[in-house]
């Protein structure tokens, strides 16, 4: 089953470095040479809503890596937060392969396995969080 | 003013910053992996005073700096200016903050309930000499709950405006790349609430206690309650070339908000922060809410606060007194001089003149 491209590329940004370095490695082979269009460090601003009253504000940038490259007519693009230009460019080959629709059961089965160790890595996260609910009793 | 033109420090300049330095020796990726990962809220709060979220460099800041904050956050902003702007994300809305911690002082059964996540608020102090003599201190492992809390919390000023107890605020529909940036405009005042959310945003801590304690204790119109406080996480959302939207990754952010009485009504003060640091943004909410009707220079009045938080300019201002200032101290000394010689002169007069007794 394949993701839907929200769900596909939030999974990819935040899967283990190493892990798609070496699936991105492997994806090399079932692809045409590619064209780098960039693979830079940069910033991304983050902006938040104020809850008292509604104003939108500038919080800080984040450092991310952005790799965008091109095979044919596809695209492949990644962004991840950190300064691991591999990773991001590992994410846009993933990008680029299933837009291609090269090695597609791979990438599925490869997102599959991230998005399950993130959910995973949450509930244990929100478990532990839950551990810490103050049961009110008022005397 | 005039200058002098002076040579002869080269030799002690080199050696001063090698002798800094050398105090603290080799800097290693694995002494940089080991700050990141045992002073986590010291990271944080580099990240959030420096405006720029990479635990990675902050750590390594950190370990250039030997540990001093101001130098930490200098070396990050200056760093954060050689890198592009790629995107500027979609805003966060609390609704969506992947939440660890959510408490309010202000309401004890609070929609969501209070879940206290990770503190020391409830903790006994005590320092663990122990190690020194050899011993591991190694903490005590969580019980996880056999079911996750919500990822999601609701907002307490949403509860609280349905009680009509506050006034919900309406939607800003600002475009994220129209919000008022301080890193690229001037701050003028009276300052927009963006621009001031933003400077408070990547305020120094200590500043910013300061100021708001002094709000706290008194010098403020209005005494702060913690209305909600959260320490979460936030998606960074952006846009993929052919236009999908999508998680960058995640940020951790502390967000405050804090209430005080006014007339038949509740006010709210409101702060966020990069990073986990709730005492700045106690302080920092305690001073928006206090900012309305602030006299002129004091603690709480927008102008004062906003110029003095600044932790790269003050401490830039205060470390340049330890710069060469020969010429104007010595113009000083002049002056001095010359007005006690005048002094002496006219007091010397006086007498001659002084008519005997």
């Amino acid at each position: 089953m394949t993701h839907p491209h929200n769900l596909c590329l939030t999974t990819l940004a935040r899967s283990d470095a190493c892990a798609i370095k070496t699936f991105g490695e492997e994806l090399l082979d079932h692809l045409d040479p590619v064209e780098v269009l960039s693979s830079r460090t940069g910033l991304v601003m983050l902006p938040m809503r104020d809850t008292a009253q509604g104003t939108g504000f500038h919080l800080g940038e984040v450092l991310v890596s952005e790799a965008h490259i091109r095979m044919g007519a596809h695209e492949g693009y990644g962004m991840r937060r950190g300064r691991d230009l591999e990773a991001a460019m590992a994410m846009a080959l993933v990008d680029l392969a299933l837009d291609a629709g090269r090695a597609v059961a791979d990438c599925t089965a490869f997102v599959s396995e991230q998005a399950k160790m993130q959910q995973a890595q949450d509930h244990d996260t929100l478990c532990r969080v839950e551990a810490t609910r103050v049961d009110m009793e008022t005397f | 003013m005039a200058y002098v033109a002076t040579r002869g420090g080269e030799q002690a300049i080199e050696q001063a910053e090698r002798l800094f330095r050398a105090e603290m020796g080799e800097i290693t990726p694995e002494r940089v992996a080991e700050i990141k990962t045992a002073l986590p809220y010291l990271i944080d709060r580099v990240m959030g005073e420096a405006s720029l979220y990479d635990e990675d460099l902050a750590a390594l800041a950190l370990a250039q700096a030997g540990g001093d904050l101001y130098e930490a956050v200098l070396l990050l902003r200056a760093w954060r200016t050689t890198q592009p702007r790629l995107h500027v994300a979609r805003p966060i809305d609390q609704g969506t903050l992947f939440t660890h911690r959510r408490i309010s002082a202000a309401f004890k059964d609070i929609p969501g309930g209070q879940v206290l996540g990770p503190t020391l608020d409830y903790s006994h102090r005590i320092i663990a000499t122990d190690v020194l003599e050899g011993a591991r201190y190694i903490p005590a492992p969580v019980t996880p709950a056999a079911t996750p809390a919500p990822a999601h919390q609701p907002s307490v000023a949403a509860w609280q405006a349905e009680n009509d107890l506050v006034e919900m605020p309406g939607f800003d529909e600002t475009a994220p790349e129209d919000i008022p940036d301080v890193t690229r405009e001037p701050v003028l005042f009276p300052a927009t609430r963006a621009h001031r959310l933003q400077s408070l945003a990547r305020a120094d801590t200590g500043a910013t206690l300061a100021l708001g304690y002094a709000a706290m204790r008194g010098y403020g119109q209005a005494h702060p309650t913690v209305n909600e406080l959260r320490l979460c996480e936030a998606e960074i959302i952006v846009t993929h070339p052919k236009g999908t939207a999508f998680s960058a990754g995640r940020v951790k952010v502390s967000q405050a908000e804090v209430v005080s009485k006014k007339g038949d009504t509740l006010e709210l003060g409101f702060a966020a922060t990069l990073g986990w640091n709730e005492v700045k943004c106690i302080s920092a909410a305690t001073l928006d809410l206090n900012s309305k009707g602030a006299p002129k220079g004091s603690p709480t009045e927008e102008e004062f606060y906003l110029y003095h938080t600044e932790g790269v300019e003050s401490s830039g201002f205060c470390i340049h007194f330890k710069l060469p200032h020969y010429v104007t101290f010595q113009s000083s000394l002049d002056a001095m001089r010359s007005a006690k010689k005048t002094s002496k002169t006219a007091e010397k007069t006086s007498t001659s003149k002084e008519p005997a007794q």
